[in-house]
């Protein structure tokens, strides 16, 4: 797996005798040779002489290998619940207050201290045990109204993480010394940032909640992930590196998430483009695309090699406009839903 | 006989268009899903479905809405309603199915083995399911070009080789170098991908078979606290003179096994409040794993007090009786490689020797 042993196998490889199957490409070949010996060993004799009694050249078409780069920032933050979700779990949570024992009391809090006068006085406000699911008492006879009425506000997540803050807030008021001053409980930071309202595309602290991929603009205007040809003797991953270096910068703390690629595209020129030096065609591009995840840092275009003019940290929905249809339809697949 | 061959033949030799067919020619009533796609317009039966769910349409009166309280309603009723299937007890013992009597199943609340639940997405399903997932897959990808067939391995259990008569009939030998039959390693696909099974908290207390049970007590508990599970007790099986404990005579042990939402919750206390809080820990052994997929680590009594629901009131529990523990996590992993790949993307760090 590792890129050091490449020069060792391509030794290995000339040595070797070779399947010479042309659907295969050569790191496959030597992996196939590699693999069982025993099949390769009966066939070489024949597949010598074949390949030597080739004499003329055949001109094959060509395609450009790109190496690609979807360099990703995981979610940050749980994502949002739907309706149902959130009416679901508030539900049973209901459910197992009425299902489960009571909250042993005298384990948590000694008598006689402030902070079990605190209890008592919580638990006559909103007689359960549970912060987070409003005024509800399992064991009353009025048991059976456990269901939320419209308009409720005891469902949402912000809601009950406010209901916690306080209840801590009161908490600490109540069994401090200090009576003089109030004391303050951090709350959580919001799940909408600056730049989401902003929408600053160019902000890695946006879309916490999805996946965000790096876009580049070319110099024509085209969108699209950065990419560039593999040069000779270079695996592609060793591509995508330099290609992440040339065209993002090196302010980035990135991790190349394995050594193969997680998808691909194909472009085909209009017209095949004959080389007059060899007479060779070349009809397009194909582009592989090696996944990277971004740890630190922001992509930043001073020093690109590719004339590039821009770039932007996108979901996968908002990919969309910006791409051709046919690119989209190609990576959309290797792209995380959330 | 004749006649229908020749009619077979005239079929044939006709053009399409005059050959008679069994189905009416005329206006067809065959639906496709395809015809409707955008073209046509949404048929009636369609119409009448809400397209808004239930939770959020608000085609209620503000009025309406706030004037229903259930609880005046109930009050307000001269007569009582009659009783309904709320009323519902579950038959205590099980006595058969030709009983007339049955249990409901146990996913319905008024089952006596109904556990509510689940209470929450929690934060480390998700992050599993949207990054960790995907990013093994990918490490573990192995490219078979075309043409390649997989090299022929050798049986997992040898047969004997009939050099004596009594080979006959006997059972296949056992692997070449031990008689342990390791897990069968599939390749890793997007339907396998090793996640967390279940998590077990073990602690044995050496103190509950040499001094008294209190100090059971305070393990299970603290066990409790931090597991959301009831714990089960175990008794010694060997005898060892010198802890002072024979078999079947000392309980000397609690355990709790978690599943599903306690498992996950407890897992990301785990590795986001308490491991970054042990002081001086380099991690979890590298040689650590049974060698199938489960990785076990211990900690120590004033690591397990790290835990939030401890520290929240460690003052009731008694001072030097918190108990230590090994915890061991169960992912559907082959082997230990993956599982540690598995839990160092999810957060526990490895140290030393790596031992597949």
């Amino acid at each position: 797996m590792s890129s050091g042993s490449n020069g060792a196998r391509r030794i290995a490889s000339v040595l070797r005798p070779s399947i010479a199957d042309p659907k295969v490409c050569r790191s496959c070949q030597e992996t196939l040779v590699r693999r069982n010996y025993s099949s390769a060993a009966a066939q070489p004799s024949s597949e010598s002489t074949s390949t030597a009694t080739t004499t003329f050249p055949v001109v094959k078409p060509v395609y450009t290998i790109n190496a690609g780069v979807a360099l990703s920032r995981p979610p940050q933050i749980t994502r949002d619940l739907s309706q149902f979700e959130k009416a679901y779990y508030f539900y049973q949570k209901r459910l197992n207050e009425r299902l489960a024992l009571p909250f042993t009391k005298y384990f948590y809090f000694k008598r006689g201290t402030p902070a079990d006068e605190d209890w008592k006085r919580k638990i006559r406000e909103r007689q359960t045990a549970a912060r987070d699911i409003g005024k509800y008492n399992a064991y009353s006879k009025d048991a059976w109204n456990d269901e939320l009425l419209v308009g409720a506000v005891e469902a949402e997540p912000e809601h009950q993480v406010e209901m916690l803050v306080q209840d801590a807030e009161a908490t600490v008021n109540a069994t401090s010394q200090d009576t003089s001053k109030k004391e303050e409980i951090p709350r959580p930071f919001p799940r909408v940032t600056e730049a989401d309202q902003k929408n600053d595309q160019r902000s890695l602290n946006r879309a916490l909640q999805r996946t965000l991929y790096l876009l580049v603009q070319t110099k024509e205007g085209y969108w699209r992930l950065p990419s560039s040809p593999v040069e000779q003797d270079e695996t592609l991953r060793l591509a995508a590196e330099r290609t992440l270096a040339q065209t993002a910068g090196v302010n980035m703390n990135t991790w190349m998430v394995g050594f193969h690629p997680v998808g691909h595209h194909v472009y085909n020129f209009r017209y095949p483009r004959v080389d007059k030096a060899n007479g060779t065609e070349h009809l397009g591009e194909k582009t592989f695309f090696m996944k990277a995840r971004i740890m630190a840092g922001q992509a930043d275009l001073a020093a690109n090699t590719q004339n590039l003019q821009d770039f932007k940290w996108l979901t996968k929905e908002e990919i969309a406009p910006y791409v051709l249809p046919q690119y989209y339809s190609n990576i959309k697949n290797m792209l995380a839903e959330r | 006989m004749a006649a229908s061959e020749s009619s077979r033949y005239l079929a044939r030799s006709l053009p399409r268009a005059f050959v008679p067919t069994a189905r009416p020619q005329g206006f067809c009533l065959r639906r496709n899903v395809s015809d409707q796609a955008s073209s046509k317009a949404a048929p009636a039966d369609l119409n009448e479905l809400e397209s808004a769910s239930s939770l959020t349409s608000t085609t209620l009166s503000e009025a309406t809405a706030k004037s229903f309280d259930p609880i005046a309603r109930t009050k307000a009723r001269k007569k009582q309603l009659p009783r309904s299937r709320y009323q519902f007890r579950s038959p205590k013992y099980d006595r058969g199915p030709l009983h007339p009597h049955q249990p409901p199943p146990p996913s319905d609340p008024s089952s006596r083995l109904y556990v509510p639940g689940p209470f929450s997405l929690p934060r480390v399903e998700q992050t599993y399911q949207s990054t960790v997932a995907s990013d093994i897959l990918t490490l573990c990808y192995v490219h078979n070009p075309p043409g390649f067939k997989p090299p022929p391995k050798a049986p997992r259990l040898r047969s004997w080789d009939d050099s004596s008569p009594y080979h006959k009939n006997r059972p296949l030998r056992g692997p070449r170098g031990g008689d342990v039959l390791r897990l069968l390693r599939k390749p890793i696909n997007f339907n396998n991908v090793p996640q967390l099974e279940r998590i077990t908290i073990h602690s044995y207390v050496k103190q509950a078979a040499q001094e008294n049970s209190s100090w059971l007590h305070v393990a299970g508990m603290a066990v409790q606290a931090i597991s959301n599970a009831r714990v089960e007790t175990f008794k010694s099986k060997t005898s060892v003179a010198t802890w002072s404990i024979a078999p079947g005579r000392d309980t000397v042990a609690v355990k709790a096994e978690l599943r599903g939402e306690d498992m996950l919750h407890f897992f990301g206390k785990l590795v986001d409040v308490v491991m970054p809080r042990i002081k001086d820990w380099e991690g979890v052994k590298g040689s650590s794993g049974d060698s199938s997929g489960n990785i076990t680590f211990g900690l120590e009594p004033e690591n397990v007090a790290l835990f939030p629901e401890i520290e929240v009131n460690y003052d009731m529990y008694p001072p030097k009786m918190i108990p230590g523990c090994h915890i061991t996590i169960h992912t559907s992993a082959k082997t230990d490689k993956d599982a540690r790949l598995l839990l160092s993307a999810m957060g526990i760090p490895f140290y030393g020797k790596m031992v597949d």
